[in-house]
């Protein structure tokens, strides 16, 4: 779902009501219902194989299955997907692609080694190493765009206000966010974002990827093979991130609240010469 | 298929007649040579002196007793740096020696010897104009790797040589890499010393190191102990090669490299070399073919050892995947030559190194050619 300006409605799919009770310290309880998160396991195959099991809020599943294996880079191009087909009851997603990714399959999450005769590798994994470029980054933002936005994020989640149960992310231009999605994982959230601009040729040079989770390394590497170049949060950032958005050349914000952010990387990035 | 590219580091697989001689020695010989009267030991002194006869033929050496084993070509050349610089003394050295040259002189440069970088271009060409400027003033020695491990890349030897002598200033030739691949006629070069392994291109197993040291340099030991000679005297022998030679010798190591010098001698070191160079020159062409992909092309080939870089991809990162994805074993990184590679210009991260062998097949090649297009074409 794109979004203009306005809060999502409250997605009754993806909650529930829940009664509990509410304790103080003087043991007094108050019967309360609550909205929480609802969690499920969704199945991921390709072509038919089983390849991972996700625990998710399980909404915008395509996009989830078409982010996650460009991701982990079963996908080069979205002429190779044939087919997505969702068996929702069952929590189970097929994409069917063409090719043969048994090389890809063979690399998948294997660890990369390091001889120790040289400065080592920042990848952990083969496949990141192999498919992680650096990102074309000439965007120039004001402080206070990259802020409003980040406000923009926080004002747009509905389930998040009602539930605190979700990891929020959006991508966004310097006017607006473009693309909102939530869920209990925070990589699960940035796969549909990457999956929906994969799906349908998003243009990335002048957006912004804002999360509430922690800049980690995985979410900088699934930025920067899609090619955003401003990754922002409110959280703060990991060394490795850190390391890997100097390498990829990505500009890496975190710390993004109360009308401050701290620039880890890509400090050219930031326009001080125009009003916010 | 796996593929084993690494020849540089250690050949391998090596003959069956070289896995044969040192499987005999263990299983019918085992005897410590030059300790003791016994058969067994004889015959463990014969396939000493077998060795040691076969290795100053390979290396142009006349006297035989000229030549001294070692563990590897490591020791051989701290036995060398080691044995004959003093404080004061002032050594030269290529800008493309390996660690087993540079950090032992670079232990010694904190000991008041004076070390000085012969310049080599970004191709990895040795400066022979500022050498023979260097030379004018008074040095011990001049140290110089013969074939670039990181590379391939073959150094003017006999030039250099001519230079140091004219100068008064012995050679110290580390010929790790072109020793079994190379013709080197060692007396006939005028080099002072010599070191190499007997595990890369001589074939043999690891753990024997070789040195030809030239009769006039006296050249000081590492150690000293028991030699099987002269037991009487506290003293060490002062004579060549019992003076380096302390402690029991590796029987099948010096078994299997003798065999590996008679595969090489049987089957004709120009046809391996051609074998192996041919492939290197191959597989460089074939590299510089794909977009993206950046050869550390040398001058004049001396070894099959060809390096490049897959552009924007750590080294490292390509070696595994070669390893990984396809089974094929390639050496990335700096090669233990990080002066090398301050050379060529790719350090710290180094390069991708493929280093065929004797039994490097043309199949063996496609293969690791089509697994780095794979690569190439995946990254996109």
């Amino acid at each position: 779902m794109n979004l203009g300006e306005e809060p999502e409605k409250l997605p009754l799919d993806q909650v529930a009501s829940v009664s509990a009770g509410v304790y103080d310290r003087s043991g007094k309880m108050l019967e309360q219902h609550q909205w929480v998160i609802r969690e499920r396991p969704v199945t991921l195959y390709l072509n038919g194989r089983e390849m991972v099991t996700l625990l998710c809020t399980g909404h915008h599943l395509d996009e989830l299955a078409a982010g996650f294996f460009y991701a982990e880079g079963f996908l080069r191009s979205v002429e190779d997907i044939l087919s997505i087909d969702i068996d929702d009851e069952a929590g189970a997603v097929n994409l069917s692609a063409r090719g043969d990714s048994s090389i890809t399959e063979g690399l998948w999450q294997k660890r990369t080694i390091s001889s120790g005769c040289a400065k080592s590798s920042l990848f952990y994994f083969s496949l990141d190493a192999l498919l992680s470029k650096p990102v074309k980054n000439d965007i120039r933002i004001t402080p206070g765009r990259i802020l409003d936005r980040v406000e923009d994020l926080n004002r747009l989640s509905e389930t998040y206000r009602r539930t605190h149960g979700v990891h929020n992310t959006a991508l966004a231009d310097l006017d607006r966010v473009v693309l909102f999605r939530d869920d209990i994982g925070r990589h699960n959230a940035v796969d549909m974002i990457v999956g929906h601009v994969f799906l349908h040729g998003i243009p990335l040079r002048d957006k912004m990827l804002i999360t509430t989770g922690r800049l980690t390394s995985e979410m900088l590497i699934k930025a920067a093979k899609v090619g955003i170049p401003v990754v922002v949060s409110r959280n703060t950032a990991t060394s490795l991130a850190i390391e890997l958005a100097v390498s990829l050349g990505v500009t890496l914000i975190g710390h993004a609240r109360a009308g401050k952010f701290t620039v880890y990387n890509g400090q050219e990035s930031i326009d001080v010469g125009l009003p916010g | 298929m796996s593929v084993y590219l690494d020849n540089a580091a250690t050949s391998f697989p090596k003959p069956q007649t070289v896995l044969d001689a040192a499987g005999r020695v263990l299983e019918g010989v085992g005897a410590s040579p030059g300790r003791g009267a016994h058969r067994y030991a004889r015959e463990a002194m014969a396939i000493v002196s077998d060795c040691r006869q076969k290795v100053a033929a390979i290396l142009g050496v006349k006297d035989p007793d000229q030549v001294v084993f070692t563990k590897n070509a490591t020791e051989s050349i701290n036995l060398v740096l080691k044995g004959w610089l003093r404080p004061g003394d002032r050594v030269l050295y290529s800008a493309m020696e390996h660690n087993s040259v540079a950090r032992p002189l670079r232990k010694l440069a904190s000991q008041g010897v004076n070390i000085e970088v012969i310049p080599c271009n970004a191709a990895g060409v040795l400066d022979l104009g500022v050498l023979a400027q260097m030379l004018r003033s008074e040095a011990r020695l001049v140290v110089l790797v013969h074939v670039s491990n990181v590379n391939g890349a073959l150094m003017p030897v006999a030039e250099v040589s001519e230079m140091c002598a004219h100068a008064r200033v012995p050679l110290f030739l580390d010929a790790a890499q072109s020793a079994g691949v190379q013709s080197i006629q060692a007396e006939d070069l005028g080099i002072g010393m010599l070191a190499c392994s007997g595990h890369k291109a001589l074939l043999g197993p690891p753990g024997v190191g070789i040195l030809y040291l030239r009769p006039d340099l006296d050249v000081l030991p590492l150690m000293e102990g028991g030699t099987g000679s002269r037991s009487e005297e506290l003293e060490q022998p002062e004579f060549c090669p019992d003076r380096y030679e302390s402690g029991t010798p590796n029987l099948p190591g010096l078994a299997g490299l003798c065999a590996g010098i008679g595969y090489i001698l049987e089957t004709g070191m120009n046809h391996i070399r051609n074998h192996e160079i041919g492939i290197a020159n191959y597989i460089e062409n074939e590299l510089l073919q794909i977009p993206g992909v950046r050869v550390l092309e040398p001058q004049r080939r001396g070894s099959g050892a060809v390096s490049f870089v897959v552009e924007g991809m750590n080294p490292a990162d390509t070696g595994s995947i070669l390893d990984q994805a396809f089974d094929i074993a390639v050496r990335t990184g700096l090669h233990c030559a990080p002066l090398a590679h301050q050379t060529l210009g790719t350090f710290p991260e180094g390069t991708v190194r493929v280093s065929p062998g004797f039994s490097t097949t043309n199949e063996n090649v496609e293969y690791f050619l089509n697994g780095l297009r794979w690569i190439v074409t995946r990254r996109g």
